[in-house]
């Protein structure tokens, strides 16, 4: 992704790109509510920063439907150092293909032990999220790619096989 | 997926999240536990190693990388390592967006390296006016004395002979020879 962050995004910062480090934090965060607060604490937080934090980008979403998502999503991944992503949009869902995750990427060259459900966030938090857009969310694939859906909710969708998401690794 | 661009923008909501769900204990667990001892263990490794010399390695290259527009100035000597943040990029990212979800998120740095500096044998003298202004300074847990006065350890760098720092509204939290968040004097 080469675009710059733009207008799409909810929070804004002075410089183009997040500092990758932080990833850090994130993975240490999730090992710590899954030890102290257990699998549904943390599941539990992650629906519930989808809902609130993210509250401007789900009303962008229910607003303006598919094309915000896409939009959203280039936006959001030109702002994340080293990832490698394309977002493709057809009339009744986006796909947002992960060819290089830069958290996975970042943790690796870290040499930090990612926490194994690491990549069943981007699931519980972007479903979350779309829930609260009238959309869906499936999440294929995981540790270091993978493919993001976003769909209008029709309640014919598939649930989630959490087993098709990858325990995440060095 | 959660981002690092907005990473302070999640990291305070968090602090709010985990005090309702396990109150102000919890939260300070995190930031020892969660911050201090996985995400910056590389920062505790050099500062335990190497001390002041580590503390420039760390504080360098982390605010360099944040802070771009270089909104902070390092100063040290062999006995003390201080930092002024003219323009604190996570807390000026709160305030520009206009995020409050935790009561109050300056407690975090303390919260995470005061245990890490009390355990590589260090104290903090710090203040922070929750306007994106502080300065710290950090020295072996032996040193005497208080705050050195402005301008005695950072020259015209020091964030306490700006004009904002008089200002009557701001509110300080100050710290002396401390390594705990709760240590704070009001």
């Amino acid at each position: 992704m080469s675009a710059q962050p733009t207008g799409e995004l909810p929070y804004v910062d002075t410089k183009p790109q997040g500092s990758a480090d932080f990833y850090f934090a994130t993975n240490a965060t999730f090992r710590f509510i899954l030890q102290r607060l257990g699998r549904a604490g943390w599941v539990s937080y992650l629906e519930e920063l989808g809902r609130a934090y993210f509250a401007p980008v789900n009303d962008r979403w229910r607003a303006g439907g598919l094309p915000a998502v896409a939009r959203y999503w280039r936006a959001f991944f030109a702002a994340e150092p080293g990832a490698k992503v394309e977002v493709a949009e057809t009339p009744d869902r986006v796909e947002v293909v992960v060819h290089g995750c830069p958290a996975i990427k970042h943790l690796r060259a870290g040499g930090r032990e990612i926490v194994r459900e690491y990549c069943q966030h981007c699931y519980f938090l972007g479903n979350a999220r779309a829930e609260a857009a009238g959309l869906t969310m499936r999440l294929a694939g995981g540790n270091g790619s993978c493919r993001h859906t976003f769909a209008v909710a029709t309640g014919s969708t598939t649930p989630q096989d959490i087993n098709q998401i990858k325990e995440a690794g060095l | 997926m959660i981002g690092c661009y907005d990473f302070c923008g999640h990291y305070e909501w968090t602090f709010g999240w985990m005090e309702r769900v396990g109150g102000h204990a919890l939260v300070r667990d995190y930031w020892n536990e969660a911050i201090n001892h996985d995400a910056q263990r590389h920062a505790r490794g050099l500062i335990e190693r190497e001390g002041i010399p580590g503390m420039l390695k760390y504080w360098g290259h982390t605010l360099a990388e944040e802070s771009p527009s270089l909104g902070f100035a390092i100063s040290h000597r062999e006995d003390v390592f201080r930092i002024d943040f003219h323009d604190c990029p996570s807390r000026g990212f709160l305030l520009r967006n206009g995020l409050k979800n935790y009561r109050d998120y300056c407690d975090h740095c303390m919260g995470w390296t005061g245990p890490m500096l009390r355990e590589s044998g260090y104290v903090i003298d710090h203040e922070h006016n929750h306007r994106g202004q502080c300065w710290w300074e950090m020295r072996p847990a032996a040193a005497t004395g208080g705050h050195a006065p402005p301008g005695s350890v950072a020259g015209k760098k020091d964030v306490r002979l700006r004009p904002e720092w008089q200002d009557p509204r701001a509110k300080f939290d100050r710290y002396v020879k401390a390594t705990d968040p709760d240590a704070k004097q009001l």
